[in-house]
């Protein structure tokens, strides 16, 4: 865990030139192995085809119709 | 005798409209309730009283010689202290914000004061936007009316509380994991959050652009009904606003709920929830039965998809919109606030992208199969009994307050992901007291039927007209006579 925290601290400084500001900070970094194992998870559900616009494709064809 | 503060805001209009009470009366007496308990409660952030009595003026003036705005036309509102209006402070609710004055108003905005409403408050907020509780350190936290050490919810905490305590009439939140209706079920009032797209975000403050929502909390179904008929529609500012036409939502509200099928959910929602919660839903789904609706028990679809990848966007897109003030002014944030971004930092982009990508499949497989069982889903708003202020304290309170402050949002975030309409109503309170919220939630575009199904279980229950103890030592004199 220690080590998972330093790397991801070290990930932000460099990609982002962003400081953990305090505690809170480090424990909820921390606490990003749980959506790793939530990605894990997912994994294999993404399509080829999928893409963000098909968000208000759905929106549109599942609506409430009168 | 119904004092001029007690109205809904369908009858304050109606009482201008008639000429029983003066855009000027019902002014004062939203004040006079406001000085009355906004010192237990902190619910405003700023009050406009020139700019408010100037407004009040010109609407007498305008309702004197029949030039009439519209369906609000004297009322007076307040609304989260986040959406822009030129020329006003606009605080966000943050030290950061502190004096910043947009030169732009937001469309929702407009579109009440188009129909004769105006505005006199900031409403307090989370700091932007972004806790469930009413914590703010800079403005200091929000009360909740029905007993003051308690949370309103969040982050629209003084959208709730303004409404519960009766000196704001409706009142704009935004909802991006449940903002509106968190306060509207901690606070006992009414509060929708529409489909995506279904309103204009322009001029709102931005914090999750995928999940933002522009919505009302108010006293009645009725008030949302009004408030959204004006709000809702496509807004050429905001390109991701829905070109579908708006529905009459005020005459959708005929109480009849004859073949309308409602799903209680056996997963997920009711996961640990509080005895008492559980039973108030249990109650309100008898109470809709009775009107003519069937309710059914149903398991769900994909909910790992919907809180795996839902956890992912906001907090990628609030980091991502926050970087600069966070490599430069992090301390200026509440410790639990750049804590949370901060690991958005770390969110790798094809995560990212991933949780956006599947957005339209896992609707389609949540809508699907849900919709096809039944028209709407009941769940509780929030699950638990309300913590306290002291609770949730998450910046000064011992390890596990995080994931009961977490916890508050676990039933509202996921229709956030799914981009659906939900609605809380009160349907009764937990053991300390504190009102307990139903959430109702549809398919895509379905705020008229929720507005009926919530607008017909006001016909038959009064959770929604109880008042706060807190206000029954305030005996305005100024009233009227309903019908």
């Amino acid at each position: 865990m220690d080590q998972f925290l330093a790397e991801t601290e070290l990930t932000i400084a460099r990609w982002h030139g962003v400081a953990a500001p305090n505690e809170p900070a480090r424990r909820m970094a921390a606490d990003l192995v749980n959506t790793i194992a939530a990605f894990e998870a997912l994994r294999g559900t993404l399509a080829f085809e999928d893409e963000p616009s098909s968000f208000e494709a759905a929106l549109y064809d599942m609506r409430e119709t009168p | 005798m119904v004092a001029l503060a007690d109205l809904t805001l369908v009858e304050a209009a109606q009482a201008v409209h008639d000429g029983d009470a003066s855009s000027r009366d019902l002014l004062n007496a939203c004040w006079e309730r406001m000085d009355a308990v906004n010192p237990t409660l902190n619910a405003t952030i700023w009050v406009d009283r020139l700019g408010a009595e100037r407004a009040a003026r010109a609407a007498d003036a305008s309702r004197d010689t029949n030039e009439w705005c519209g369906p609000l036309h004297g009322v007076p509102l307040a609304h989260k202290d986040m959406y822009y209006q030129e020329g006003k402070r606009c605080t966000c609710g943050s030290r950061l914000r502190k004096d910043f004055v947009p030169d732009i108003t937001s469309t929702a905005i407009e579109r009440l004061a188009a129909a004769g409403a105006y505005s006199f408050a900031g409403l307090n907020m989370a700091e932007f936007a972004q806790n469930p509780t009413g914590h703010n350190r800079e403005f200091g936290d929000c009360h909740n009316p029905w007993n003051p050490p308690y949370i309103t919810g969040g982050s629209s905490s003084g959208s709730g509380a303004a409404v519960a305590a009766r000196f704001v009439y409706a009142a704009l939140g935004s909802d991006t994991g449940g903002s509106i209706r968190l306060p509207a079920s901690a606070c006992g009032v009414t509060g929708l959050k529409p489909t995506q797209t279904r309103v204009s975000r322009y001029g709102a403050m931005p914090l999750s652009f995928s999940f933002d929502n522009v919505g009302p909390l108010a006293r009645t179904a009725r008030d949302c009904a009004r408030v959204m008929s004006l709000i809702a529609g496509r807004d050429p500012k905001d390109p991701t606003s829905s070109h579908l036409p708006v529905p009459d939502y005020e005459g959708a509200l005929d109480g009849d709920l004859r073949g309308m099928r409602i799903g209680i959910p056996t997963n997920y929602f009711f996961d640990d929830a509080d005895p008492a919660v559980s039973a108030s839903i249990e109650l309100a789904a008898e109470v809709l039965r009775a009107r003519g609706a069937t309710v059914t028990r149903l398991t769900l679809p994909v909910m790992d998809a919907v809180t795996g990848y839902g956890g992912i966007v906001s907090r990628v897109e609030a980091a991502t919109i926050h970087a600069e003030w966070m490599r430069h002014r992090a301390q200026d944030y509440a410790p639990h606030l750049s804590g949370r971004m901060y690991a958005g930092y770390a969110i790798p982009g094809p995560y990212y992208v991933e949780s956006l990508s599947r957005r339209g499949p896992v609707l389609r497989a949540f809508a699907g199969e849900v919709f096809a069982q039944v028209d709407v889903l009941a769940t509780p708003t929030i699950r638990s009994a309300l913590p306290t202020l002291a609770e949730t304290d998450i910046d000064n309170g011992p390890p596990g307050t995080e994931a009961r402050f977490m916890a508050l949002s676990a039933n509202t975030r996921p229709f956030n992901y799914l981009g659906l309409p939900a609605i809380s109503i009160p349907c009764g309170f937990d053991a300390n007291g504190l009102p307990i919220g139903l959430q109702l939630a549809g398919r895509p575009f379905a705020e008229a039927r929720l507005l009926r199904l919530a607008d017909a279980y006001q016909r038959d229950t009064d959770w929604h007209a109880l008042l706060p103890p807190l206000l029954e030592a305030t005996g305005e004199a100024a009233g009227i006579m309903l019908p």
